[in-house]
C-alpha cells in the first residue's frame, strides 16, 4: 500500500478521526488490544507513563468518559489532575489558552480534554507543547469514543470492509456520530444515517454515507445499529415534535429488532434514555453490546494516551 | 492651508470624471485645483503661494481617496482597546481617505451629541474624515426611531441599526418611511437575527465542524424584504454586507424593478470560501457574514460586473488579541481589512478579469460616495473637491503578517497571504503620509 507511513503513529495530538488515516486507526485499535490484557491480570498496571502527569480538564459534564480517562492514566502508572470547569467563567475570567499555558507551566504532559465548543481542542494543540486528546468538543468529534465503537465492531466482525453499519437518531448534534463516520469510511464499511430529516443534515451524503428517515424500510440491511442518545432539549427547540413520536418512528424495541439480520449488533454510546431511543429489554439484550464497549473504551484510551505520549517524545513535541 | 501640492508622473483613474490617462493632479489649499496637463508654473495661475511641494507618482495609479461605507471603530465603548483617531490612521495606510463608521458602539450612535463626538475625533486626529451612520431606531432596539431629522442636521451619513438582537419588521418600514423625507439611504443588515445566530456558513463544511450554521436563506430573507420595503416607502436602502448567490439575484430583481436600492460586498467575502474555517478554526477567518461557498463567490463577482453589487467595503472591525484566541464558537465576529482591502479587491477582481480598473476605483471611490451624500465633495478628483488622493502601486508585492499591518488590532484573514498592490502614498483634506 502506497501510503504507509514510515511510523505507525507520529502525532503529539488526538484531535479527531477525520485527519487520520486507515493505518493510523488500525494502528491504534492495535495498540489497545495489547492493552485489554492488563485489565485482566490481579495488579492492573503498566508502567508506560510513570512519572507523567495526565490533566482532565473538562468543561462539560461526563461520568463515563472522565472516568474511562482517568482509569486509563492510572493504569499506565501516570499522575492525574482533575480540572472541571465552568463554561462561563472562561467567559468572564481567563481565556483556554491562558488556562492551558498555565497547566503546562505545572508541567502537565498531556491534556484530556472536554469542552462544549467545537474547535477547542485544536486550539489549544496549537499553543501546547503538551499532548491534547480530544474527549468530545461540541458537535465536532469524539474520536476516543469513535475507536471504541470501531474496536467492538471489529471485535465481532473482524476486517469492516463491506459491513453495514447504522447510526440512528440525532446526527447533526452528534460529535459521536462524526467521528464513527469518519473511522468507518477510512476503514471501508458502508455507513447509513438514520433519523427525521431535521437531525440528519443532507450534508453528510458528500461523505458517501446513506441517508434514510424511514427505520423501518432498512431494518433488516445493517449489520450494526449504533443508536445515539436523544436530548430531550432538542425536542423543545422544535427539532422533533415529541419523544413519543420519536420512540414511535426510531425507537429500537424488541419488535424492531426481531426484524433486524440474525446476530445483528445494538451498540450505543450511553448515557442511555431507556424508553425512548432503545427500550429496556434491547439495551440489556444478548444483542447489545453496550457493555463491552465501555470496557474497550479503557483500552482505546490508554493506547491515545500512550502513542501521543511516545510520539511526543520522539519527536520533540 | 494654501500648501500648493503637485502629485505629477502618475496615471490618474477617476471615474466620476471619466479620466483614465496619465495625468498631474494639482492641490490647493486642501482642495483638487486643478487635474490634466498641469506643470509647476500652471500652479501659479490656480493662485498657489510660496513653494510647491511635489510629489513623484511615475509608475503609480493616481485615485481619488478611497471611501469606505463600513467600517467599526471601538469608540466610544471599547475606546481602551481602539479609537477613532487609530482607526482614521489605519485608514490612510489603506489608501481611504473617508470611513463611515457604524453606530453599534457603546452606547448606541443614535443621538446629536454621538454624531458631533465622532466629527470632533475625527477631526482632531486629521487622518482619514470619520462620518457617523447613525442608528436609525433609539439604542438599535428597533421600536422607537431615533431624532434622524437632527441628525442629519448634526452630520450622520446614513442610517443603520446594524445587526440587530430582534428581528423588527416594523420599524424598519416605519424608519424607511421617515428617513426617506431626509434623503438619506437606509443601511439594513442584510441578515435574518434569528436565523443567523451560528458562527459559520450552514452547509457541508459547517456540518462537518460541527458548529451551528448560518444559512445562505437568512440572507435572502432579509435583503428580499428590505427591497420590498423600499419599494414601498420610495427609500433608499443600502445592502449591508451581501455574501450569497440568492441575496444578489433578490437585488438584481429588485434593481430591473427601479426599486431604490444599492448593495455593497466585504472585500474579505470574494477573496475566502468556508472551506478555511475546519482545518484550523482559526478566529481570523470568523466573519459576519461568514465566508460561504465558491458558488456564492462567483455570484458576487457577477453582481459586481452588472452593476448589482455597488460597492467594496473593507469591513473593518478590529478584535483584541485575547478574544480571538477564545474558541471558534465564542469568539467575536469581524476582521480589519482597511489595509488589505485595496490590494486584495484589485488583485481578484482586476487580475481575475472581473471588472476594469475603473470599475474597481468606482466601486471603492464615487459609489460609497453617492451612497453617503458626500459626492459633491468626496469620491473624485473633481476642481473644488476635498483634496483626497491615493497613490497605488499595483505591483507591489507584499505578504501580509502582524508586522506589516499598521492596525494595532491583528485579526485579519489575509495574515500570511501574498498580495499584489500597495498604497505608497495617502492625501487626505491636503495632508499628505507617505508610505
Amino acid at each position: 500500500m502506497p501510503d504507509v507511513p514510515a511510523r505507525p503513529w507520529s502525532r503529539k495530538d488526538l484531535l479527531g478521526l477525520e485527519e487520520l488515516s486507515s493505518h493510523e486507526i488500525l494502528h491504534l485499535l492495535d495498540t489497545a488490544r495489547g492493552f485489554q490484557e492488563i485489565s485482566t491480570r490481579s495488579i492492573k498496571k503498566a508502567p508506560a507513563l510513570r512519572g507523567k502527569v495526565v490533566l482532565n480538564l473538562f468543561f462539560e459534564p461526563s461520568t463515563r468518559t472522565k472516568a474511562s480517562f482517568s482509569l486509563a492514566a492510572q493504569r499506565l502508572s501516570a499522575d492525574l489532575v482533575d480540572v472541571v470547569k465552568e463554561a462561563s467563567s472562561a467567559v468572564k475570567g481567563e481565556s483556554l489558552v491562558d488556562t492551558g499555558r498555565n497547566l503546562e507551566a505545572m508541567g502537565v504532559d498531556i491534556v484530556v480534554i472536554r469542552h462544549q465548543q467545537a474547535g477547542a481542542p485544536a486550539l489549544l494543540a496549537r499553543n501546547l507543547d503538551a499532548c491534547v486528546i480530544n474527549a468530545g468538543d461540541g458537535t465536532h468529534e469524539h474520536p476516543t469514543q469513535g475507536l471504541l465503537d470501531i474496536f467492538t465492531m471489529r471485535e465481532k466482525f473482524g476486517d469492516l470492509r463491506g459491513k453495514k453499519i447504522a447510526l440512528v437518531g440525532d446526527i447533526t448534534h452528534s460529535r459521536v456520530a462524526r467521528s464513527n463516520i469518519w473511522g468507518l469510511r477510512k476503514l471501508g464499511a458502508e455507513v447509513g444515517l438514520i433519523g427525521p430529516k431535521t437531525l440528519v443534515p443532507g450534508a453528510f451524503k458528500e461523505l458517501g454515507v446513506a441517508i434514510h428517515h424511514h427505520l423501518d424500510d432498512v431494518i433488516d440491511h445493517y449489520d450494526v445499529f449504533n443508536i445515539l442518545r436523544i436530548q430531550t432539549e432538542r425536542q423543545q427547540k422544535g427539532m422533533f415534535p415529541s419523544v413519543r413520536e420519536y420512540h414511535y418512528l426510531y425507537g429500537i424495541d424488541q419488535t424492531r429488532v426481531s426484524r433486524m439480520k440474525p446476530g445483528v449488533l445494538i451498540m450505543h454510546p450511553g448515557p442511555i434514555n431507556r424508553g425512548v431511543e432503545i427500550s429496556q429489554e434491547v439495551a440489556d439484550g444478548e444483542n447489545s453490546v453496550i457493555l463491552r464497549q465501555v470496557t474497550n473504551g479503557l483500552a482505546v484510551r490508554m493506547a491515545a494516551l500512550v502513542l501521543t505520549q511516545s510520539a511526543k517524545e520522539t519527536h520533540g513535541g | 492651508m494654501s500648501e500648493a501640492i503637485l502629485v505629477s508622473g502618475g496615471h490618474v483613474i477617476d471615474p466620476a470624471n471619466s479620466r483614465d490617462e496619465k495625468a498631474s493632479v494639482l492641490i490647493i489649499g486642501g482642495k483638487i485645483a486643478a487635474v490634466g496637463h498641469v506643470t509647476e508654473a500652471d500652479a501659479r495661475n490656480h493662485g498657489a503661494k510660496g513653494k510647491v511641494r511635489k510629489l513623484d507618482a511615475r509608475g503609480l495609479l493616481v485615485l481619488p481617496g478611497l471611501v469606505d461605507l463600513r467600517a467599526h471603530m471601538g469608540e466610544p465603548g471599547r475606546d481602551s482597546e481602539e479609537t477613532i483617531a487609530h482607526g482614521a490612521e489605519v485608514a490612510v495606510h489603506g489608501g481611504f481617505t473617508t470611513v463611515a463608521c457604524m453606530p453599534d458602539t457603546e452606547p448606541a450612535m443614535d443621538n446629536v451629541a454621538a454624531a458631533l463626538f465622532v466629527r470632533r475625533q475625527s477631526e482632531q486626529a486629521g487622518y482619514a474624515e470619520v462620518v457617523p451612520v447613525c442608528a436609525l431606531t433609539k439604542g438599535r432596539e428597533g421600536k422607537e426611531l431615533a431624532e434622524i431629522g437632527q441628525l442629519v442636521e448634526a452630520g450622520a451619513a446614513a442610517f443603520s441599526d446594524e445587526q440587530r438582537a430582534e428581528n423588527a419588521p416594523a420599524a424598519i418600514l416605519r424608519g424607511m418611511h421617515y428617513s426617506a423625507m431626509f434623503d438619506r439611504a437606509v443601511i439594513e443588515f442584510a441578515q435574518d437575527p434569528e436565523l443567523a445566530s451560528g458562527a459559520m456558513n450552514a452547509g457541508y463544511e459547517c456540518t462537518l465542524a460541527g458548529l451551528p450554521g448560518i444559512p445562505a436563506v437568512a440572507e435572502e430573507l432579509a435583503v428580499s424584504r428590505a427591497c420590498m420595503f423600499a419599494r414601498e416607502t420610495g427609500c433608499h436602502y443600502h445592502a449591508a454586507k451581501v455574501s450569497t448567490k440568492n441575496a444578489v439575484r433578490a437585488l438584481k430583481r429588485a434593481k430591473k424593478l427601479k426599486v431604490r436600492v444599492t448593495a455593497e460586498v466585504a472585500v474579505h467575502n470574494l477573496m475566502f470560501t468556508d472551506e478555511v474555517v475546519r482545518a484550523r478554526y482559526d478566529t481570523n477567518f470568523k466573519v459576519f457574514p461568514p465566508f460561504r461557498t465558491p458558488e456564492d463567490v462567483k455570484w458576487l463577482k457577477r453582481g459586481l460586473q452588472e452593476g448589482v453589487i455597488d460597492c467594496l467595503v473593507s469591513a473593518h472591525r478590529p478584535v483584541p488579541p485575547h478574544e480571538k484566541e477564545w474558541e471558534f464558537g465564542r469568539a467575536p465576529f469581524g476582521a480589519v481589512g482597511l489595509e488589505t482591502a485595496l490590494a486584495a479587491a484589485w488583485m481578484t477582481l482586476v487580475g481575475g478579469d472581473v471588472l476594469s480598473r475603473s470599475d474597481v476605483v468606482a466601486k471603492l471611490t464615487i459609489n460609497p460616495a453617492r451612497v453617503l451624500r458626500l459626492d459633491s465633495r468626496k469620491g473624485s478628483l473633481t476642481p473644488g473637491h476635498d483634496a483626497d488622493v491615493c497613490l497605488f502601486d499595483p505591483a507591489k508585492r507584499w505578504t501580509v503578517t502582524p508586522e506589516s499591518l499598521f492596525s494595532h488590532a491583528k485579526n485579519s484573514p489575509f495574515l500570511g497571504t501574498k498580495l499584489e498592490g500597495r498604497v505608497k502614498a495617502t492625501i487626505a483634506r491636503g495632508r499628505v503620509f507617505e508610505f
